[in-house]
């Protein structure tokens, strides 16, 4: 996974063949491709004067249209697409018929977006179609047929047979793009939306170029397979990256996404070092600090970011979050409507709104602000566990495991799904499948440190003694590695647990040391107490009468098999910490 | 959140999909297709050449055509042009002047539109459903923008083109040809052409048009009163999902579609969507609630424990007992904390449905109608009779009790006239006479079932004929047919049920059964056991029961008498457990008769005694008349034919009454060979020839009766017995007669099996 293409060897190269990329991009109008690639260009070393690299190549057919072109795409810069499509209609160069039908498409496009609001009916309002599309598709497959369309012409044929649904052959063009101009980002970012699974990904071929290692490093982060996204990223700051806020920014976004939150905002106050005037992946920084409830950090953002542009989706949810943070749900609530104002596709923002609502105890409001959340992105998983919180609230555990078990099918490995899934079954006193549900919690990594006291309860409840100590075992274990201590009433049932399951195996030892532990909380240390009275008590008599000694002797190896082997080592360990 | 493409950044306010519904605050709005409709109802107004039945047809045409999704014009003038074609005519030509015209023609349209309602005598009243929507759509034309006005013109000008374009169809094809004779380029033109034509063309079929929020409701309504009521005739399911799935994506908000959605995946058994549909609608359902402080908690609540109980019934239609039974729990829990009690007594009645479909016996109380009374209820106290009613037949109650509830819960259904409870009520009826073997009875109450109107208002044309109760009547009407030999008509019968209850459907089962059980009865009378054995396993599949039993009969018919005696064992030990009171009588009587076939007739008799005993008193007439037989028979091998002819005067009356032409023909059988054995104890020649000639009788009518069911093997033997009874009666020509079709018979048949004599 590591390895990276050779071609990374010369930065200065691809230094140059970002310069010039820009360059054509801009001519093209192709905005966010610029602005990407500019701020690679920006991370790397400024290139002497002499090595710049010469302007792309002047033909006779660019020299015919010169004058049409400027004209056109001075219209095009100030959003005349019409205007701009009219000038450039008999236009030859490539550049120029580039333009030519990307104006035609965006003017499509924001007629259709002009004509949502002023629709017949809201009914129809679904039906509003960009009407150049069709028109475009047919003379972009005829130039493409004739192979006559360059790398860009290619994107702009991919975009349009998105837009129509056409996904495979969109697919296809857009690999087909790559090849053919594998600098041009865009087609790259278009790709990350069509692939779906890691199958299709690996069925493709593209070109061998470090853009590839980028468009990997990205289509990871996507597909939620952090592990392999980090090493691709940390591998590009090894090569020369390492100033890049792009992918700062992705490595801050692949971070939060498995829930690292320390590293992840280490990342994102880097970004906002470099760059405090970035709005973009803001309300993902604002997420973080609602989760550490850093509220003097979230105001600062929060007015930081209102200083730079109110209205930005961003900005808004960054002002949710705060005011969430505050307990001021209501006005939280309002500012997420904004940012659905801004944009209702926001999927975040309906997330978010749920769970204010929830906190406002509107529970049918809440419910709604999910649903819209899963109509835009069915693979929303917070919204669907959002859901299965709310009915989990309205005491409906049952109704609930649906929404869970959603969840659940989107993120496997995430524990806090699996222990909700397990707190349902065991409400539902389906104890064998809550036991399921909180070991693989432990297995695939708990996050809240519950799974294992709740797993360890419910074998006390089935009467298996011996895998409940050795859950608690394990318990003690993690908690004492991990040396925070905030979870003192679960330790000490712990403690107290184990002190009773090895006096009842009469293993003195061990039992009065975990009697010692109790002592230490308060809720069980008159259980303790009791427990080392009757341990030394016990032990007066074994030594008096014979028979009683025998018993470890039975009792030893099959304790020696049922609980771990290791169980000592917590113990010992825990007698060195206070 | 990485941003797809820069045209999304375009228009902040692009909306797609994620809209409230009601943005505009309108639910109707004026479309091409509903001008043409005023223009329609316009003309009705100002011409008065249109004759009177004209005008009744027309008015017929009125709701419909204001209620259904819009229609392409083609389809609209047709329908007109079915009343009054002058009228379409008329329409047509407006039409055209209105889209080759200009846009003031449109404007002006509008703006005369109003004046009927000035007039005091105008036919199209202020209140009226014609003077609503005329009033509506003019308040919706007056609120469109500029724009709007201009884009509502263009589509009326499309609208009518696309008309235009489909009445000359016959010119495009030709245009086609010519173009494949030229050059590559112009195939591009044609590709070009074709691309842009196919796609409204495909639209036109699947989406006709968006739907108003009237017609989305009317639409759905329809739907889902054709699903309950007579699914042949809704949509199919790919067509409806993809009908709901078009609008759903206009209009999320729309939470009946994706109740219909759910109806919609249950007819197709996907669980996946269904229930996605299901949970999806209740979290739709549940915002009007919250919309009212005061009574939004309760609204709230209650569309929560009716979801829960909805997902229990999903979970039970799937056959998933368990979670259905969770699901309950949920739902009486929410609905006991709420004090609901109409919720708790719907949950009642499912737990005892849920119960009885685990197979383990709950009774249903008294107490529980009682209750459901008290909270007026009719429907599910009703239910609840039926049930006590159900329980009380297969537990022994006397008929007149049953019949007496039955009729109680009668008043109830035409007082409250639930119709649908109506025809559980008669079908029940019927199964309980034909328990009873009383096949004439059962008969009736069918026909009555399927002649009777039902009580719902008669909507499009759709009577209420889909439900169970009608499986129910229909197979129990074609077993009785086939019972009588009149297998053309059991046959037709079971056709119909398959046209109405297709095989994917929720009753099919019940006539697969029936169906299958009619073909084995069938060969085995014919004794083709080979292709009754291959039926065995279909029987099986479709009940576990019948298929033992059936399987013990081919064994037994074979010989194979160990086999279907293990068989048939088993299967008493599972019926007495199960409480199945007719199959245990029934087996015994098939072990009786595999004691038989040993000889060993003193061992069947305590066997025929008990099964007599037990129909007695479960009141089964007709098994009982069956116990007598056998007994009748065995006591006839025993050697005490005077009195076995004793007791079958008891059987013979009710079998000749109800019976079976097969039951028949073995009674009348049974009846002669024992007069023929008492015959020849008579002391004088006069009296055993008379006792012989009423035998005879006898037989003839027997080999009738068996010969209408054809049972070819019993005729056969019907004839040897004749020939021999002739020759000691020494009418000659008549045995030679008798003996020529014996002989005729005996060739077609391979002689195996059991011989008649031993045989009932």
């Amino acid at each position: 996974m590591a390895a990276l293409s050779s071609q990374f060897g010369d930065l200065v190269e691809i230094k140059k063949q970002l310069t010039v990329i820009i360059a054509l991009c801009r001519e093209r109008g192709l905005m966010h491709s610029v602005k990407w690639a500019s701020e690679l260009a920006f991370a790397l070393d400024p290139l002497p004067m002499n090595e710049l690299p010469p302007p792309p190549p002047f033909t006779e057919e660019d020299a015919q249209d010169l004058d049409a072109y400027s004209l056109a795409k001075s219209f095009f810069d100030l959003k005349e697409y019409d205007r701009a499509a009219y000038f450039l209609r008999g236009c030859r160069s490539q550049k120029a018929y580039f333009l030519y039908m990307y104006s035609r498409y965006l003017s499509g496009e924001k007629k259709k977006d002009d004509e949502t609001v002023d629709s017949l009916g809201p009914l129809e309002k679904g039906q509003v179609k960009n009407e150049s599309l069709r028109e475009l598709r047919v003379e972009l497959s005829k130039k493409h047929k004739a192979r006559e369309l360059d790398g860009f012409g290619l994107y702009l044929y991919g975009v349009v047979l998105r837009k129509l649904d056409l996904l495979k052959e969109a697919i296809d063009v857009f690999v087909e793009a790559t090849h053919c101009l594998p600098l041009h980002w865009g087609a790259w970012l278009e790709l990350c939306n069509l692939v779906e699974n890691k199958e299709m990904l690996k069925s493709m071929s593209f070109p061998d170029t470090w853009m590839k290692d980028f468009f990997l490093a990205h289509i990871y982060t996507e597909m939620q397979m952090i592990e392999e996204a980090l090493q691709k990223y940390q591998s590009l700051i090894n090569v020369g990256f390492s100033k890049s806020t792009y992918i700062i920014s992705q490595i801050a976004v692949a971070y939060h996404n498995i829930r690292d939150i320390d590293k992840a905002l280490s990342m994102f106050n880097e970004l906002r070092e470099q760059d405090p005037y970035r709005i973009e992946n803001m309300d993902t920084f604002s997420n973080l600090l609602y989760v550490r409830t850093m509220k003097p950090e979230l105001s600062y953002l929060a007015h930081n970011l209102c200083d730079i542009d109110k209205y930005r989706v961003e900005t808004c949810c960054v002002i949710g979050n705060y005011y969430s943070l505050r307990s001021q749900h209501e006005k939280a609530a309002l500012y997420f409507q904004r940012a659905l104002k801004l944009n209702p596709r926001c999927l975040g923002a309906w997330t978010l709104m749920g769970h204010e609502y929830m906190e406002m105890k509107n529970t049918s409001a809440a419910i709604q602000a999910y649903r819209h959340a899963i109509e835009v992105n069915k693979r929303d998983y917070r919204a669907w566990y959002g859901l299965g919180q709310t009915y989990e609230i309205l005491k409906m555990p049952f109704y609930c495991l649906y929404y869970y078990r959603r969840a659940h099918q989107l993120r496997p490995n995430d524990s806090r799904m699996l222990v909700a899934l397990g707190e349902c079954y065991e409400k539902l006193n389906q104890l064998v499948e809550a036991t399921k549900c909180y070991w693989r919690a432990y297995s695939v990594g708990d996050v809240e440190r519950m799974a294992l006291v709740k797993l360890a309860k419910l074998h006390e409840q089935l009467n298996e003694s011996d895998q409940a100590a050795q859950c608690y075992v394990i318990y003690i274990k993690e908690i004492f590695e991990c040396g925070e201590l905030m979870e003192q009433v679960e330790l000490s049932t712990a403690f107290r647990y184990l002190g009773q399951y090895y006096f009842k195996n009469k293993q003195y030892d061990d039992a009065s040391i975990c009697a010692q532990r109790c002592c230490n909380y308060n809720d069980a240390r008159e259980e303790g107490k009791s427990l080392l009275r009757q341990i030394s008590q016990v032990r007066g008599q074994g030594e008096t009468s014979s028979s009683d000694l025998s018993l470890p002797f039975i009792f030893g190896p099959l304790s020696a098999k049922n609980t771990p082997v290791r169980r000592m080592s917590p113990l010992n360990l825990s007698s060195v910490t206070p | 959140m990485a941003s797809v493409h820069e045209s999304l950044y375009f228009n902040p306010m692009m909306t797609n999909g994620v809209v409230h519904a009601n943005v505009f605050g309108v639910k109707d709005w004026v479309t091409p297709y509903k001008i043409t409709v005023l223009m329609l109802l316009d003309e009705m107004t100002i011409s008065t050449s249109i004759t009177l039945l004209d005008r009744r047809r027309l008015n017929k045409l009125i709701l419909p055509l204001l209620q259904s999704p819009d229609m392409t014009l083609s389809q609209l003038i047709k329908t007109v042009e079915d009343s009054c074609p002058q009228l379409a005519y008329t329409v047509h030509l407006r039409l055209q002047l209105m889209a080759d015209g200009e846009l003031k023609d449109m404007e002006h349209f509008f703006d005369m539109l109003p004046s009927p309602f000035n007039e005091t005598e105008s036919e199209a009243h202020k209140t009226s459903v014609v003077g609503l929507f005329m009033r509506h759509m003019v308040l919706a034309y007056n609120k469109l923008s500029f724009s709007q006005v201009y884009k509502l013109y263009t589509a009326l000008q499309q609208y009518y083109q696309s008309y235009e374009r489909k009445d000359s169809p016959a010119a495009e094809p030709a245009e086609d040809t010519d173009m494949e004779l030229t050059n590559t380029e112009e195939l591009g033109g044609k590709m070009e052409k074709e691309e842009l034509d196919l796609e409204p063309s495909d639209d036109e079929v699947s989406t006709r048009g968006p739907l108003s929020q009237k017609q989305a409701e009317y639409f759905l309504a329809q739907q889902a009163y054709l699903l309950k009521n007579d699914e042949n005739k809704a949509l199919d399911p790919a067509a409806l999902q993809k009908e709901l799935n078009n609008m759903l994506k206009f209009n999320p908000d729309f939470a009946e579609a994706h109740y219909l959605s759910y109806l919609n995946s249950m007819r197709v058994q996907d669980i996946f969507n269904s229930t996605d549909s299901l949970l999806h609608y209740f979290d739709r359902l549940i915002l009007p609630g919250g919309d009212s402080k005061s009574n939004g908690d309760e609204g709230c609540g209650r569309s929560l424990r009716y979801a829960a109980l909805n997902l229990a019934a999903l979970h039970c239609r799937f056959g998933h007992y368990q979670q259905a039974e969770l699901a309950l729990q949920e739902a009486i829990r929410i609905a006991q904390e709420s004090n609901d009690h109409v919720c708790l007594q719907h949950c009642l009645s499912w737990l005892y449905l849920l119960e009885q479909m685990k197979g383990s016996d709950s009774t249903l109380t008294e107490h529980a109608v009682k209750m459901a009374v008290h909270f007026c209820l009719p429907y599910l106290a009703s239910l609840g009779i039926q049930s006590l009613v159900q329980q009380g037949a297969v537990g022994g109650k006397t008929a007149n009790k049953l019949m007496d509830a039955l009729k109680d819960t009668d008043l109830l259904h035409w007082k409250h006239s639930l119709s649908e409870l109506i025809d559980i009520s008669i079908a029940q009826k019927t199964a309980i006479w034909r328990m009873y073997g009383k096949s004439t009875m059962a008969l009736q109450q069918a026909q009555v079932l399927l002649s009777m109107n039902s009580l719902e208002p008669v909507n499009l044309g759709v009577q209420q004929n889909n439900s169970e109760a009608f499986a129910v009547a229909l197979c129990h009407l074609s077993e009785l047919h086939a019972e009588q030999g009149l297998f053309a008509a059991a046959s037709e019968i079971l056709k119909h049920l398959r046209e109405r209850f297709p095989p994917h459907s929720q009753h099919a089962k019940l006539w697969m059964l029936c169906d299958q059980k009619i073909q084995f009865d069938r060969a085995m009378n014919d004794g083709k056991y080979h292709m009754a054995d291959s039926l065995v396993v279909g029987i099986a599949a479709l009940s576990k029961t019948e298929g033992l039993y059936r399987k013990a009969l081919v064994l037994k018919a074979r010989n194979q008498t160990t086999e279907a005696y293990k068989v048939l064992q088993r299967l008493l030990l599972y019926c007495e457990k199960i409480k199945g009171t007719e199959m245990t009588i029934r087996v015994m009587l098939s072990l009786a008769e595999l004691h038989w076939s040993s000889s060993c007739h003193a061992v069947a008799l305590p066997l025929l005694l008990r099964s007599l005993a037990v129909s007695r008193e479960y009141h089964l007439q007709y098994l009982a008349s069956e116990c007598i037989l056998h007994l009748a028979f065995s006591q006839l091998m025993l050697g005490i034919p005077e009195q076995a002819l004793n007791i079958l005067h008891m059987a013979i009356e009710p079998i000749l009454a109800h019976g079976a032409l097969l039951d028949k023909g073995r009674a009348m059988l049974l009846v002669a060979k024992c007069q023929i054995v008492t015959a020849s104890s008579e002391p004088s020649k006069q009296q055993k020839t008379q006792a012989l000639e009423v035998a005879v009788q006898n037989l003839e009518e027997a080999g009738t009766y068996f010969t209408k069911v054809d049972c070819k093997e019993r005729v056969r033997d019907i004839y040897y017995l004749q020939a021999r009874l002739y020759h000691s009666l020494g009418k000659t020509a008549e045995r030679n007669k008798c003996a020529m079709l014996f002989r005729q018979h005996n060739q077609e048949l391979p002689s195996q099996g059991v011989p008649l004599i031993t045989r009932l």
